[in-house]
């Protein structure tokens, strides 16, 4: 019973960081599935996700303003906004003016934006580690009184049922709606949406958009989670979010929520029943595995050469 | 013309020449090296804030042998890299004498480089006992060491009889270091050890090891290393409920702790250098950094005031602003400081140096424990 609780609690806390890695790499995934490029940048901008949330936080709590949906509701959207528009820009000012050339040129690109976001949060905002609110406070117990008990927080709820939502409006954005198609579309054949009438330039900078948003919405998450933020953490998570995307079979979108959560139930069991010190290195081991044995990860579709 | 135009020239940059000359000749370099910036800047605040004091307070004093002391500030980021740079471009910016840095592991890499350019460096915070026992002449530290600081926290927590203590690190020079010395006197005691874990330092997820420690069921945990992995540590552990105390070492007693832990700060024990601040002999001192509007309550506000002073006292002691001789004047002599009677063994460590187990406040104050 001790054991079984103990495994739950590793499951729970590898569900909840691994919903929010899904979150992140589905940004990666979506821009490799469109233009064929690593946007490197992204880890950055949930970190500036993460940073305009905490902004609002303390804006609306010097107006004392305490009602908890209102605090959340604002802080999402601000975050939302502010990196959508980083992301759009991003793409306008260091990837569309290379967009077409060999393949590292971008992709240099990506990393000198990264640098360069990094840097302007560094200066903007200090490079300390900021203490962010514990909003949401709280949760269940489950298991015997002294003895180990399980615990599931609302936070953790919070996360998981958040990612599950915006996965879901993701899903039906891409499939049912008229942008999406066109998503599909341009990720299956950019030259020939073209032809066909389709504005692959607006396409494109949509699904930096939408890459930019979940990974706000992860921002917030994990910033309240975690309880601290600083400007390098976006480069960690990018890492992680860009090894799940690959583990899950980057340029696919259920891959990106099924590497994520791989990647962060593994990282929790190995430091519950290894070790801490083992967490990265089991965790980059699978990635080595996967793709020796399967380089297009998990479900991605083997690549087929167009005619 | 076209002469005395030259003439006016050649006299102008002569008398240029001249100027910078003699200026370089009124003043002693002094560089301080630290983190002005990244994750442990707050550590840095307290060293820049005690040096710029005591350089400010000689200078008002007529200065040192009648020059004037001039700070040069570095900003290695605790970054044991970006320490070696800094280190080199203090070599080629003619400094002969350093308080810093601040980190072990920034130190350890920079005082290599200021042992061989013959540059005497002070240390007002590192506790890293390699950084003294490789024999170097030019180092010296205004702290006392992690093979003090451990036996103090382990006998401390030997003294509670616990059943079983957690120990965990973030696998860097100074935190594993201290959280080695802890383990090795508790078991000495007795003591049963649940874990000795390492952790990455910059990682921000720590529900796994949180749940690990419940699971243990150890009556206290010791961290080694600094304030903001323990923050996060300590937050997320009220967050599941895992109401053991923690401890650790003076990386982590700083108000830093209190705006990413908050309430979950409260009651954690830290072993630190003993209040400084509060020493009646200190308080004109003190005064004249609160005239100032800076905080003189951090560890390393006065141990950096106490390493300017000693490099001033050093060069008056041997008449020279040879680094080599200033350094055979600090060995041989016994100063009075702010941190109390200076003497210095061979190897650069102070003789006695004392470190006090203090109870740490959700607020950001402090109390002495027994």
């Amino acid at each position: 019973m001790q054991d079984l609780l103990y495994f739950s609690q590793q499951l729970i806390n590898g569900l909840t960081i691994g919903s929010a890695y899904a979150l992140i790499a589905i940004g990666y995934t979506m821009v490799y599935g469109i233009i064929g490029m690593i946007n490197f940048a992204h880890g950055e901008i949930y970190m500036i996700g993460a940073y305009t949330a905490l902004i609002a936080i303390t804006g609306l709590a010097t107006l004392g303003i305490a009602w908890l949906p209102v605090i959340l509701i604002v802080a999402l959207v601000c975050a939302m906004i502010v990196s959508s528009a980083m992301g759009w820009a991003v793409e306008r000012v260091a990837y569309r003016p290379v967009r077409g050339r060999h393949r590292l040129i971008p992709l240099i690109s990506a990393i000198g934006m990264s640098i360069f976001l990094q840097n302007y949060v560094h200066l903007a905002q200090g490079s300390r580690n900021i203490g962010f609110p514990a909003l949401i406070d709280g949760g269940f117990q489950f298991g015997p009184e002294g003895a180990f008990e399980m615990s599931l927080s609302y936070m953790q709820i919070t996360v998981f049922v958040t990612t599950l939502v915006c996965m879901a409006v993701l899903s039906l954005f891409i499939s049912r709606s008229r942008t999406g198609r066109a998503c599909r579309a341009v990720s299956q054949d950019l030259g020939m949406a073209n032809l066909l009438g389709i504005d692959t330039n607006r396409i494109i900078s949509a699904t930096f958009v939408i890459g930019a948003a979940l990974a706000a919405v992860a921002g917030l998450l994990l910033g309240m989670y975690y309880g601290s933020i600083d400007p390098l953490f976006g480069f960690i998570a990018g890492l992680k979010a860009f090894t799940a995307a690959v583990l899950g079979g980057i340029g696919s979108i259920p891959g990106a929520m099924l590497g994520g959560l791989i990647l962060g139930v593994s990282e929790s069991m190995t430091s519950g029943y290894l070790s801490g010190e083992y967490k990265d290195v089991v965790s980059f081991g699978l990635l080595i595995l996967i793709l020796l044995f399967k380089p297009t990860g998990l479900l991605g579709k083997p690549e087929v050469e167009k005619i | 013309m076209r002469t005395s135009a030259k003439k006016l020239v050649t006299a102008v940059s002569a008398s240029i020449a001249l100027t910078a000359a003699g200026h370089a000749a009124a003043e002693i370099q002094i560089g301080i090296a630290g983190p002005m910036t990244g994750p442990v800047a707050q550590y840095g605040d307290m060293q820049f804030s005690g040096a710029r004091m005591a350089i400010e307070q000689i200078n008002a004093n007529g200065g040192v042998m009648g020059e004037e002391l001039v700070a040069v500030e570095y900003d290695d980021v605790c970054d044991p890299k970006q320490a070696v740079s800094v280190a080199n471009k203090l070599v080629n910016d003619g400094v002969r004498f350093v308080v810093g840095h601040l980190c072990s592991s920034s130190t350890q890499p920079a005082s290599d480089i200021y042992e061989d350019e013959g540059i005497l460096m002070v240390t007002p915070a590192s506790t890293s006992p390699e950084i003294t026992e490789r024999g170097y002449e030019l180092v010296f530290r205004t702290i006392g060491l992690d093979s003090m600081q451990g036996p103090v926290a382990g006998n401390y927590l030997a003294s509670l009889n616990p059943k079983r203590v957690a120990i965990i690190h973030d696998k860097q020079q100074y935190g594993e270091g201290i959280a080695t010395a802890v383990r090795d006197t508790l078991k000495d005691k007795g003591v049963e050890i649940a874990m000795f874990e390492g952790i990455t330092a910059g990682s921000k997820d720590f529900s796994s090891l949180v749940t690990k420690l419940k699971q243990a069921d150890v009556d206290y945990v010791y961290y080694g290393g600094y304030h903001p992995e323990l923050g996060l540590i300590l937050r997320q552990a009220r967050q599941a409920d895992l109401d053991t105390t923690f401890m650790g070492p003076e990386g982590v007693g700083n108000k830093g702790i209190n705006t990413i832990a908050g309430e979950a700060a409260e009651g954690l024990l830290v072993t630190l250098p003993p209040a400084f601040d509060q020493k009646a002999a200190n308080q004109e001192l003190i005064q004249a950094f609160e005239a100032k509007g800076e905080d003189p309550s951090g560890p390393f506000v006065l141990t950096s005031y106490t390493a300017v002073q000693l490099l001033a006292k050093g060069i008056e002691k041997a008449e020279s602003t040879d680094p080599f001789q200033v350094a055979e004047a600090l060995r041989s002599g016994s100063f009075e400081t702010p941190i109390g009677k200076v003497e210095y063994d061979k190897t650069g460590d102070m003789k006695s140096f004392e470190f006090v187990v203090y109870e740490w406040h959700s607020d950001g104050s402090k109390t002495p424990v027994n």
